[in-house]
């Protein structure tokens, strides 16, 4: 029988909170955490068409760490360090007490350590000095500096991984941490989202791109709307989410609480086109299949949806529809929320964040609003979305995460008792 | 409807050397999705170009009333000053729903 994985820690780094409960009573009560960017000094924001985000305020890792871990890496890895932190702590782990080979690391990061990057190409283009380039740049900027300083930090010695997948990273990171503990090659493993790349190229890239939301400038509250009729594109946002995923029996031996269980997952592409999904919804509907199948659940069984969501015209009519096919008549009886909807869109954070919001809704049931949701678009307007918070008694949610480059994921979580 | 012949020539070559055709076959009636196959991103990145040819800002409102060559050039050459025709517009424009087609 393949071994049962349970979630048994929390931790979180986001623009409405530092720490789980800062975090979990913001969203409850619908608090965004869009602001205003007020300048990417020395660059005034007037060239940029997009002038808000959901930003970590006031974040010093010294505040947050014991050790000197955080000095040296990138801010994505540092909002990892402190996300990882928390949740070790919550989970009751003591890695004195643990096999350290069976404890492995697994991150999904989209962008990795863009602030150290963007600022050391810069400075080597200015002043044509390669040999001023600083010497921490290569490991800074690796993507998998956040996985790796994790386990420095806490002498987890097994399997060290990267998953980089866009904006479904850690969507994945959910998912092969799974896989991990199945297939018996760890019993414990500190699995995290992080990105933090609100920085003057990636934001310019992404507004290039015109991906992002324009026209709530001035109101930056207001900017992500998920399946409203006014969304215009997404919100950048940053930050981290961390789950300790532990195989059940590891758990138990250690009587810990547990949150919820992981029960299913699936990865697919849709081969399609690097930044637009098929509008016919087939892919997606057919992930969100193929991860109940693996969870060893039918669509009936879904009481609760974290929509991928990102509040682009197209990406929530798509998901939208593709629920509609898999749920049917049921699809509007599914309770659903937007986490982006708060936070913005944490990019490789996404699907930790949006995980940690799932757990929290099996083990609370209580279900964060999706701010925003003003006025219904008919393209995409789902009977389980509200404006507020619901309270209802969830067995079984499912996570949705989509990324660019054509790939889908989703992860099925299941109530502690079920 | 008068256009500039430059500002047209140059939309069209932008446009020829993005689908690797001789821009003398492009007509100012050719649709951009439906007559030359260009997707949401592929017009993101011709309004890309014509931005860096024309040193201008087409802000993301705008894309909604340009879906044929003739509309770009006339919005282009509305941009530019050259001249005061209004963009035309095969159908009348719907109040301006937003165009974000990304995933991410």
């Amino acid at each position: 029988m393949r071994a049962r994985v349970v979630v048994t820690g929390l931790g979180v780094v986001s623009p409405i909170g530092i720490g789980v409960s800062e975090f979990w009573k913001a969203a409850l009560s619908g608090q965004s955490g869009i602001s205003a960017i007020t300048s990417f000094a020395p660059f005034p924001m007037d060239g940029y068409r997009s002038k808000v985000a959901g930003q970590v305020r006031d974040f010093a890792v010294e505040q947050f760490l014991d050790s000197a871990h955080g000095e040296r890496v990138d801010r994505y890895a540092q909002f990892a360090l402190v996300a990882a932190k928390e949740a070790l702590t919550d989970s009751g782990i003591q890695m004195a007490k643990e096999n350290p080979h069976r404890v492995a690391v697994i991150v999904g990061a989209g962008m990795g350590g863009m602030v150290m990057g963007e600022r050391e190409i810069t400075q080597l283009y200015e002043r044509q000095k390669p040999n001023r380039v600083h010497p921490n740049f290569i490991p800074v900027i690796t993507l998998n500096s956040a996985s790796g300083i994790i386990a420095i930090a806490y002498g987890a010695k097994g399997p060290n991984l990267t998953i980089s997948t866009a904006c479904s990273s850690s969507a994945h990171a959910l998912g092969q941490a799974l896989h991990c503990i199945r297939e018996g090659r760890a019993d414990v493993v500190i699995t995290v989202g992080a990105d933090a790349s609100i920085t003057p190229l990636v934001f310019a890239g992404f507004c290039s791109l015109r991906a992002l939301s324009t026209k709530f400038n001035e109101q930056p509250e207001k900017a992500s709307r998920p399946f409203d009729r006014l969304r215009d594109g997404f919100v950048m946002g940053e930050g981290a989410g961390t789950l300790i995923l532990e195989s059940a029996a590891h758990a138990k031996k250690r009587k810990a609480r547990v949150y919820a269980e992981i029960a299913g997952y699936a990865a697919t592409s849709e081969a399609y086109h690097m930044v637009i999904p098929r509008e016919d919804g087939v892919e997606v509907a057919n992930t969100m299949k193929l991860a109940l199948a693996d969870a060893g659940l039918t669509p009936g069984q879904v009481d609760y949806i974290n929509a991928h969501a990102t509040s682009t015209t197209i990406g929530d009519a798509v998901e939208a529809k593709a629920i509609r096919q898999l749920f049917k008549s049921r699809a509007d009886k599914i309770a659903i929320n937007a986490t982006k909807s708060l936070i913005g869109h944490t990019l490789g954070a996404a699907g930790a964040i949006g995980g940690i919001a799932s757990v929290l809704a099996l083990h609370t049931g209580q279900i964060h609003p999706t701010a925003n949701y003003d006025d219904p678009d008919p393209a995409c307007a789902l009977g389980g979305l509200s404006r507020s918070a619901q309270e209802r008694r969830i067995k079984v949610a499912l996570l949705n995460a989509f990324g660019f480059g054509s790939n889908n994921a989703a992860v099925v979580l299941k109530h502690a008792s079920a | 409807m008068a256009t500039d012949p430059t500002t047209s020539l140059k939309i069209r070559t932008a446009l020829g050397q993005y689908l690797k055709r001789d821009p003398a076959t492009i007509l100012m009636t050719h649709h951009l999705r439906d007559d030359l196959g260009l997707d949401s991103m592929a017009v993101i990145e011709l309004l890309y170009r014509i931005e860096e040819a024309f040193d201008l800002q087409i802000p993301d409102q705008d894309l909604e009333g340009l879906a044929n060559v003739g509309q770009v050039v006339s919005y282009v050459e509305k941009r530019l000053g050259k001249t005061a025709s209004p963009v035309p517009t095969k159908k009348p424009t719907k109040p301006s729903k937003p165009k974000s087609r990304k995933k991410s």
